[in-house]
């Protein structure tokens, strides 16, 4: 059923654009139709005018050669025996009388006057179109020379004639070139359309076939293919949060409920319960809450942050006071764990979020210090080569081993002798966020020993 | 003082209002956006609550026409929505301060308390404060107590001239990091807590009073009260 709708509604496009091209394919031809048929018709009315002009002034000539007889005894002549079939002529008295010539009845406005005219010659054959001109003689009299317009309008019925087939034949061409051009876009389109349609009913794999044309229909595809990867990509990240929410919220949930439950058991048992043992479980029990609580949180922020994208409309973060702002932060920690933190910086520039560059600074440093030994040096070094900007943090702690370097990142990963410390486990999540979202990378090297994180992050392009 | 609360969660709006109650102030509630402009263009209160997802009229659509009518008593936005655009959206709006949810009670009193005191002093300009016998000028840059000069690190006197400024009042450790470094986000380890026991150690040794408390579950304060 969807399947035929679609079909019909993708008909009804097809159907349209057929229709448009045969539109503007008849309304051109009748454009030019109608130009031809006026500028032929133009030239047709100026010969005849031409011919009549000629006659008349050789009639008007003759009067005054030979006179108003002589005048008579011509158009009784030429009205008898006519050279062209098609010639008429009238000579009409200063009253209105007809002289001569073959007209039974003339029409009151052509009796007299000195100008050109037009009317119909009503005899046995029907009527007919008569073109005449009208001359005022010296005796009062008027002239009338004229021609039947049989040929004109015998060719105007053919053109109106055969434009009519051509017409007939131009509908049906366009009709048939709007048919195939329809086809062909709707043969394009449909693959796409299919795809597309698929994906939205859940087929999320399904990418539209590019045939590298780089035609519109291509560049289409392709821009369709690259934003399915990315739904693709945001799905994929959903998914995997969800697992692990579900796994490891679980368990601090599950503690707490526990926690709760024995409390109310322990609280059957006054005897045993002391207020002070119940405030001490109530503070355990919102510790464990707002554990949970920032866990929670920050994954809700990781989640945003790796949703977002770099832009070119981000302000500029000044690097070097902000890396200084956390060293700063910092640095009574480490000089409580006997650490000398130690920082080399030079001023340089990006385009992001303050604040969560900030966050990747301090994860880093909270990281790097939670792990130095006492006595050891933490380094942060933010340098620009040309290139980039690169913000390496070092310590000299346990480090980690190579085969583990990438699995840190994913979210909620802590390697087994840290997982009874402090921490989500989202540290490092969020700074690879951080970083991504900002265009940038980063990578664990071996600080030999301990662990160096190496944040590459694209320089602030002036625009 | 008078305050009004706009949440339509009413175990959120509860529990804000019976801790402003136990805090001395006067709670009126509404529980969606309509009836909580009605009541903030037609009563007057010293500060309101207002969350930003609400039935009827939402929070910032309420607030910027409280603010487009002239209307300037404080306003503390809750959201669900944390993130930097969020909150600057809302500054935008006309927002005095900005608390995400979920949040400790302590955090939004502290704040209330804030917003409440802003107010009240925004309009006199000091050069020094004074809290017991310690004493910071703000002009020369120096601190004493009792009449004995003590060295601070710049961000120290900025942490300080803070706490000083909201005396009595309790601050959490989220205001301390906005307020005097100035940026959001979360710190892993109470970094901050470092930091208020260096200070502790510069502005409380030797002496048999101390000013700087620790506030169990909220944050610290600062003030001559036991």
């Amino acid at each position: 059923m969807n399947r035929l709708i679609a079909l019909l509604s993708a008909r009804s496009t097809s159907a349209r654009l057929a229709l448009a091209i045969a539109g503007l394919f008849l309304l051109s031809y009748l454009l030019l139709g109608a130009g031809m048929y006026y500028a032929v018709s133009q030239i047709f009315a100026q010969d005849l005018h031409e011919v009549i002009r000629l006659d008349s002034a050789d009639l008007v000539e003759m009067y005054h050669d030979s006179g108003h007889a002589g005048l008579m005894t011509e158009i009784s002549e030429r009205t008898a025996s006519p050279d062209d079939d098609n010639a008429v002529y009238a000579l009409v008295g200063p009253h209105g009388r007809l002289l001569a010539g073959q007209f039974a009845t003339l029409p009151d406005y052509v009796r007299n006057g000195d100008n050109w005219v037009e009317f119909d010659e009503r005899n046995a054959s029907g009527v007919v179109r008569v073109v005449a001109k009208l001359q005022k003689l010296g005796d009062g009299s008027t002239l009338l020379t004229g021609r039947r317009s049989h040929n004109q309008e015998r060719f105007e019925a053919l053109v109106r004639r055969t434009s009519l087939f051509a017409l007939l034949a131009a509908a049906g061409l366009g009709g048939l070139i709007g048919w195939i051009t329809a086809r062909w876009v709707a043969h394009r389109l449909e693959s796409t359309y299919d795809i597309t349609r698929r994906v939205g009913a859940g087929e999320l794999a399904l990418r539209i076939p590019e045939d590298d044309s780089d035609d519109s229909f291509d560049r289409l595809a392709k821009r369709i293919n690259a934003m399915l990867d990315r739904i693709q990509e945001l799905l994929d990240g959903v998914r995997h949060v969800t697992d692990h929410i579900a796994h490891d919220l679980r368990t601090p949930l599950t503690r707490l409920r526990n926690r709760l439950e024995e409390m109310r058991t322990e609280h059957g048992r006054a005897e045993q319960f002391t207020s002070e043992l119940f405030a001490t479980e109530l503070d355990a029990a919102t510790a464990e809450t707002d554990q949970l609580l920032a866990t929670f949180s920050a994954l809700l922020r990781l989640t945003r942050i790796e949703a977002q994208t770099a832009g070119a409309n981000d302000p500029e973060v000044a690097m070097q006071p902000l890396a200084l702002d956390a060293v700063e932060l910092y640095a009574p920690i480490a000089s409580e764990g006997g650490i000398v933190l130690d920082a080399q910086t030079v001023p340089c520039t990006l385009r992001g979020d303050a604040d969560q560059l900030f966050q990747l600074v301090a994860n880093l440093l909270d990281n790097a210090l939670k792990y130095a030994m006492r006595g050891t040096r933490v380094t942060l070094h933010l340098y620009d080569d040309g290139d980039a900007i690169f913000l390496i943090i070092g310590d000299h702690g346990a480090g980690i081993p190579a085969v583990d370097r990438e699995r840190v990142f994913d979210r909620f990963v802590r390697l087994e002798e840290h997982r009874g410390s402090q921490g989500s486990g989202l540290g490092l999540s969020l700074v690879r966020a951080i970083a991504h979202r900002h265009g940038g990378s980063v990578a664990l090297e071996d600080n030999s020993p301990g662990l160096r994180v190496r944040v590459r992050l694209p320089r602030a392009v002036a625009n | 003082m008078r305050i009004l609360i706009v949440e339509d969660d009413p175990h959120t709006a509860t529990f804000i209002a019976k801790g402003l109650t136990e805090d001395g102030h006067t709670v009126d509630q509404a529980d969606n956006g309509r009836d909580g402009l009605f009541l903030a263009t037609t009563e007057t209160y010293n500060a309101i609550i207002l969350d930003r997802m609400l039935p009827a009229v939402d929070g910032l659509t309420v607030l910027r026409t409280l603010r487009g009518a002239g209307n300037a008593t404080p306003v503390l936005v809750l959201t669900a929505l944390g993130d930097v655009d969020h909150r600057v959206e809302g500054l935008r709006a006309g927002a005095d301060d900005y608390l995400v949810k979920p949040f400790a009670y302590a955090e939004l009193s502290a704040r209330i308390d804030s917003l409440l005191r802003r107010r009240q002093s925004s309009s006199v300009e000091t050069t020094e404060l004074r809290v017991g016998d310690l004493e910071l000028n703000l002009l020369t840059r120096e601190a004493r107590r009792a009449g004995k000069t003590i060295e601070l690190q710049p961000r120290e006197f900025r942490l300080l001239e803070y706490l000083m400024r909201q005396a009595e009042r309790v601050v959490t450790r989220t205001m301390l990091l906005e307020a005097v470094w100035d940026y959001h986000f979360d710190p892993q380890t109470n970094v901050i807590d470092v930091h208020i026991s260096r200070l502790r150690q510069k502005i409380d040794r030797g002496h048999p009073k101390p000013l700087l408390h620790t506030v169990r579950g909220a944050g610290y304060r600062l003030g001559v009260r036991e």
